[in-house]
C-alpha cells in the first residue's frame, strides 16, 4: 500500500452499504455449480458452488491464485459452461441456451471488466465504450450515443473520447472500459481483477467509479480482488477455497487479514 | 480523414446490421501495416499474372492465328473431287475388269454461285463472301516466263476474305480494271518490273494478255498469288459466267466446322473448313490457351495460399480481441464475417490494384517494338499482347472469389476460438 493521495473519496463501509431483501430481483443463481477441466489429468476446480447474487449488490469475490475466481466469474458471464450444476442469468438458465442465444444474453445482461482493459486499438475511446452497442445492434442510434457521452463525461474523459487506447493512460483506459461494460445497461457487470494493473491511486479511483455507477444504476457487481481494502468496501465479501465457496463477514476477513499481517 | 471515409463508404453500402462487422475489418487491414500491404501485395501480384500471361498467351495466340487464316479462307466452297469407286459399287454384276479407267478431265465449276452466296450469307458466323476463279498461269516480260497462282476476284470482296490491299507496298488493289493486275514482290523482283510496268500472263488453254501492274504487293508469306478481276479471269480461263471457289470469311474462327457442315447440307458443293487443313495448329492453339488458364490457375492459387497463411497470422495476432469481442456479445458469425470482410477488402483492393498495374504493363509492353520482317512494312511488336477486358474481368472475379475462400479458413478458426483460453 502506498501513500498517494486519493482524488476521489473511497465508498463507504459495507456495513452501511446495500442489503437486499428477498424481494430484490435475483440476477445471478448457482446450483451445484461444478468445473472440472478435463485432460490426461482432470483437475477439479469448482466443488458445488451455491450462490445467490441480487441486483444492485456489490460482492467482492477473494482467494487465493488458482483457487477457481476467474473459473466462477466466466461461468457467470456464460463465457465457460459448467461441469455439472446450474447458473441462472436473470432468471434464464444459460444451460438451454444456443451458442447465439448465449451471445446475445452476454451483450444484453452482463458486462465484462477485466484486469487488462482490452479496449480495441484500432478505436477511439468513444468507439470502444460503444462497442457492445455496435456489436448488438450494427451501430449506435443518438440516444445510445448520447447516454454512453454521458457515462464518459461522468467518469472525466470527455477530453479523451478521440483518443485511442495508447495515447491514455492506464487508469483512463479502465474508466473506459468500465463506460464499455455499462454501455448495454447490463443486469451485471463481472469484474476480474479490475484494479490488478493500475497504481493505488488509479485503482482507488477506477473502484470509486464502479461502486458509484452500482449504486446509481441499480447494477450488480462482482468483482475479484486480491485488494483486502477494496473487498472491504463491497457489500459482501466471498472467499473461494479448495472449490468451495464461503461467505465472509467483515469481521472475519479483517481478522483474517490481522492473522495474516502478525504471521507475516 | 480515412476514418471518416470509410464512416461514409460503411453508411452508403453497407446494412446496418453488418456494419460492425465491416467497421472492424477496416480498422484489422488500416492498422495492419505490412501485414496488410503484404497480402494485398499477393493478390495484386497474381492478378498482374493472370493479366499478363493471358494478355501475352491469347495475344500471340491471335497474331498467329490472324497471320496465318488472314491469308486463307476460312471456308472453302467448291465442286467436291469424286470419290473414287471400285466395280462392286456399281452394283453391275456383268461388269469384271482389272484395268483402271482413266477419268475424262471435268472442269469443276460452279454456275449458281450467286445463289450459293445468297444462301450463305444469311448463315450465323459469316462475315465475308468472295466468288472467285483461280488456276495455275504464266506471268512474263520479254522471256523467262514464271509460274504462278492467278485469282481473278471482286477487289473489295476479296479484301474482306484475303486481304491485298493491306500488304500492299506500292500502288493499288481497289479499283483494279479489266486490263490492270496486282502481283506480289517477289515476281516484281523476278521479272524486274515496278508499278506502271506492263507484264504477259498466259493461261493454260493458250489465252494471252497484256496487264498493267498497278500493285505490288508482300503478304510475307513466300510468293503469293497475282490478282486480276473476276471478269478478267473468268475470260482467262474460259469459265463463261461461272467461279470455281467462293471463299468464305468467318466471325470465329474456331467455330467453323458446324458452319461448314450447315453449308453442305445447303448446296450441293464441298465446303472445307480451314482446320481441315491445320488440324495440328488448331490443336497447337488450344494447348497454348490451356497453358494460359493453367499458369493463371497456379498464380492464383499461390496468391490464396500466401493469403490464407497472413490471415491466419492474423487470427493468432487478435486471438485476445476476438476473446473479448465474444465476452461482450460478439456471435460466431459476426467473427466469421470480420474475417471474410478482411479478405473481402484486400480481394478488392489488391485485384483492383493488380488490374491497373497489369493492364498498365500490357499496354507498355504492347508499345514495344522491333524491325518488320517484310519489307516497307512497318515495325512489328516485340511483345503480340492484347489488353483483353473479359480476361481482366476474370482475373479480378477469381481473385475476389480465391481470396474470400482462402479467408474463409482463418474465419472459421477465429469465430471458434473460446474467450475463456484466449484472454487467459
Amino acid at each position: 500500500m502506498n501513500d498517494i493521495a486519493v482524488k476521489i473519496p473511497l465508498p463507504k463501509p459495507a456495513v452501511n452499504g446495500f442489503h437486499p431483501s428477498v424481494d430484490t430481483p435475483l440476477v445471478i443463481e448457482t446450483r451445484g455449480l461444478k468445473k472440472t477441466y478435463l485432460g490426461k489429468v482432470d483437475i477439479p476446480v469448482l466443488f458445488g458452488i451455491d450462490l445467490q447474487i441480487r441486483q444492485q449488490e456489490f460482492v467482492a469475490i477473494i482467494g487465493q491464485s488458482g483457487s477457481g475466481k476467474s473459473t466462477l466469474l466466466n461461468i457467470l458471464g456464460a463465457l465457460d459452461v459448467p461441469t455439472d450444476g446450474k447458473v441462472s442469468i436473470n432468471g434464464v438458465d444459460i444451460s438451454t441456451l444456443a451458442d447465439d442465444e448465449l451471445a446475445i444474453l452476454r451483450s444484453d445482461e452482463v458486462g465484462f471488466i477485466f484486469q487488462a482493459h482490452y479496449l480495441l486499438n484500432e478505436f477511439t475511446c468513444l468507439e470502444n465504450a460503444l462497442m457492445p452497442i455496435t456489436i448488438r445492434h450494427g451501430e449506435a442510434d443518438e440516444e445510445q450515443t448520447a447516454r454512453v457521452l454521458n457515462l464518459l463525461e461522468r467518469v472525466g474523459l470527455t477530453d479523451q473520447i478521440n483518443k485511442h487506447p495508447d495515447e491514455m493512460s492506464g487508469g483512463q483506459n479502465q474508466r473506459c472500459a468500465i463506460v464499455r461494460s455499462l454501455a448495454n445497461s447490463p443486469k451485471i457487470i463481472l469484474a476480474d481483477e479490475p484494479t490488478g494493473n493500475l497504481d493505488r491511486s488509479s485503482g482507488e479511483e477506477v473502484f470509486a467509479l464502479m461502486r458509484e455507477m452500482n449504486r446509481e444504476s441499480g447494477v450488480a457487481f462482482v468483482m475479484i480482488t486480491h485488494d483486502d481494502r477494496l473487498a472491504q468496501q463491497a457489500d459482501r465479501i466471498l472467499l473461494i477455497e479448495d472449490g468451495n465457496i464461503i461467505e465472509l463477514s467483515k469481521t472475519d476477513h479483517s481478522q483474517k487479514n490481522e492473522k495474516n499481517h502478525i504471521s507475516n | 480523414m480515412m476514418n471518416s471515409l470509410i464512416q461514409l463508404l460503411i453508411a452508403a453500402l453497407i446494412p446496418r446490421s453488418r456494419r460492425f462487422e465491416f467497421q472492424v475489418a477496416m480498422r484489422h487491414l488500416l492498422s495492419g501495416g505490412w501485414q496488410t500491404l503484404m497480402t494485398i501485395s499477393a493478390v495484386t501480384t497474381g492478378v498482374i499474372i493472370v493479366i499478363f500471361i493471358t494478355s501475352l498467351i491469347f495475344g500471340l495466340q491471335a497474331n498467329i492465328s490472324k497471320l496465318l487464316t488472314d491469308s486463307i479462307p476460312h471456308i472453302t466452297i467448291k465442286v467436291a473431287d469424286p470419290k473414287p469407286k471400285t466395280l462392286q459399287d456399281l452394283h453391275d454384276p456383268a461388269i469384271s475388269s482389272g484395268r483402271i479407267e482413266q477419268q475424262a478431265p471435268q472442269l469443276k465449276l460452279i454456275d449458281n454461285w450467286e445463289k450459293v452466296i445468297g444462301t450463305a450469307r444469311k448463315l450465323p458466323n459469316v462475315k465475308a463472301l468472295s466468288a472467285l476463279v483461280s488456276g495455275q498461269g504464266f506471268a512474263s516480260k520479254g522471256a523467262n516466263p514464271i509460274g504462278v497462282s492467278v485469282i481473278g476476284a471482286d477487289p473489295v470482296l476479296q479484301d474482306m476474305v484475303t486481304p491485298v490491299t493491306s500488304d500492299l507496298i506500292a500502288g493499288k488493289y481497289q479499283g483494279l480494271g479489266s486490263d490492270e493486275i496486282v502481283i506480289d514482290s517477289q515476281l516484281a523482283k523476278d521479272l524486274n518490273v515496278s508499278v506502271g510496268e506492263r507484264i504477259r500472263l498466259n493461261s493454260s488453254i493458250g489465252v494471252s494478255e497484256s496487264l498493267n501492274v498497278v500493285g505490288i504487293y508482300n503478304s510475307g508469306r513466300g510468293r503469293g498469288s497475282v490478282y486480276i478481276t473476276l471478269r478478267n479471269g473468268q475470260s482467262f480461263f474460259g469459265y463463261g459466267t461461272s467461279v470455281n471457289a467462293i471463299y468464305v470469311k468467318v466471325y470465329d474462327i474456331y467455330d467453323v466446322d458446324n458452319l461448314s457442315k450447315t453449308l453442305m447440307a445447303l448446296v450441293p458443293y464441298e465446303a472445307r473448313p480451314w482446320t481441315a487443313d491445320f488440324g495440328s495448329f488448331l490443336t497447337n492453339m488450344q494447348v497454348m490457351g490451356a497453358s494460359a488458364y493453367l499458369i493463371s490457375a497456379f498464380s492464383l492459387i499461390a496468391s490464396a495460399f500466401s493469403i490464407a497463411a497472413v490471415l491466419i497470422v492474423s487470427v493468432l495476432q487478435k486471438s485476445q480481441q476476438i476473446g473479448i469481442l465474444k465476452s461482450m456479445g460478439a456471435k460466431q458469425t459476426q467473427i466469421l464475417r470480420i474475417f471474410v470482410f478482411e479478405g473481402l477488402g484486400v480481394a478488392i483492393f489488391g485485384s483492383g490494384l493488380g488490374a491497373i498495374l497489369g493492364t498498365a504493363i500490357v499496354f507498355l509492353l504492347g508499345l514495344l517494338t522491333r524491325t518488320s520482317a517484310q519489307i516497307g512494312k512497318p515495325p512489328d511488336r516485340l511483345f503480340p499482347v492484347q489488353i483483353l477486358p473479359k480476361y481482366i474481368a476474370a482475373a479480378i472475379v477469381a481473385a475476389v472469389v480465391t481470396t474470400v475462400i482462402a479467408a474463409v479458413l482463418p474465419a472459421r478458426r477465429a469465430a471458434k476460438l473460446n474467450p475463456v483460453d484466449v484472454m487467459r
